[in-house]
């Protein structure tokens, strides 16, 4: 056989990868106020999308607190969603550094058509816990869907990503 | 005297070369997946069957894509040469984790480039789509952990 399943692919995705750590940096120079960069202009933000930006960071910092909560309402959930958590607070992080100016925590308002996740309730109790974190890990997903077609460049590509792990974190909530 | 032919290059040049990775990655998965069958016995099967579908639907819908904008949609490749040999039930679920992160690269690729906002939703279904499939052999090969933060971008 001839055309390597994995050569030519990992070649792709090396290059690939790098110009998306490249947008990302460039997102990160935005966020100190350092443009000018032709890279930079090429993956601008506009103010709407700050606005939206920050509220997908809204929307993840409600899903980390989301397993805070579960945790605490069920210890036992620890075996599976601990590290489930951990991966939340990553995305976090990286939404974080790519929104122009999000602080800790966000006040801006969803953006119109950006499902939120709820942020006052929580886990009805121990026993619905695991239910209850998987609905919010999903609403989470479903916000960064959402949002990401609004998007173009690295923050497009980093939505979808999130969303996508989100989805895969639900599954394993089920 | 007629104007001379534009040499600009097309508004969605960009994104239907992304486009193309991304068909070159289900032509890739439709013929791993053949792999990955052959490997399990019948019972462990339809899952197989079920991802294979996924892909070759994929495949013709993004043929029709490029195509309807007067691209000329890659082919597969006559043959593929395998990462690792394929011996047991975990290699073969090795193999599938591979071609469906393989798959979440070029839909992030995809995202990355995409000028159309319908190409953007199609990416991010997509990628939700094979990353669901990859927990699932994730698990099937023991790795941990089952889910990853970024599919499709580096750790």
């Amino acid at each position: 056989m001839s055309g390597p399943l994995s050569s030519s692919s990992a070649a792709g995705a090396f290059s690939r990868r790098s110009l998306l750590l490249g947008t990302l940096a460039g997102a990160a120079a935005l966020a100190t106020g350092c443009t000018g960069d032709p890279v930079e202009d090429a993956d601008a933000v506009t103010p709407a999308q700050v606005d939206q930006l920050a509220a997908q960071v809204q929307v993840q910092e409600t899903l980390v607190t989301a397993y805070d909560s579960a945790l605490s309402a069920a210890p036992e959930l620890a075996t599976t969603a601990a590290g489930l958590a951990d991966q939340a607070r990553a995305q976090l992080d990286r939404l974080r550094a790519a929104a122009p100016g999000a602080g800790a925590s966000s006040n801006a308002p969803p953006a119109p058509g950006t499902p939120a996740a709820p942020v006052t309730d929580g886990p009805p109790d121990a026993a619905g816990a695991r239910e209850w974190l998987r609905s919010r890990v999903t609403a989470a997903a479903d916000a960064h869907a959402a949002a990401c077609p609004a998007f173009t460049g690295g923050r497009a590509a980093l939505l979808g990503s999130v969303s996508a792990g989100l989805r895969g974190q639900a599954g394993q909530l089920a | 005297m007629p104007d001379a032919p534009s040499t600009a290059p097309s508004p969605t040049a960009a994104e239907d070369a992304a486009l193309q990775s991304a068909l070159a990655a289900a032509h890739t998965a439709v013929w791993g997946y053949a792999v990955v069958g052959a490997a399990l016995p019948l019972e462990q099967r339809e899952p197989v069957a079920a991802a294979r579908q996924a892909h070759r639907d994929l495949r013709d819908r993004l043929a029709v894509l490029l195509t309807s904008r007067g691209v000329e949609p890659v082919g597969a490749e006559g043959g593929y040469a395998l990462p690792f040999p394929v011996l047991s039930a975990v290699d073969a679920a090795v193999l599938a984790v591979t071609l469906e992160d393989g798959t979440s690269s070029a839909w992030t690729w995809v995202l990355d480039q995409a000028t159309e906002t319908g190409t953007r939703e199609l990416g991010v279904a997509e990628l939700g789509a094979a990353e669901l499939r990859a927990v699932g052999w994730r698990t099937a090969a023991g790795r941990t952990p089952v889910t990853s933060p970024f599919p499709g971008l580096p750790d």
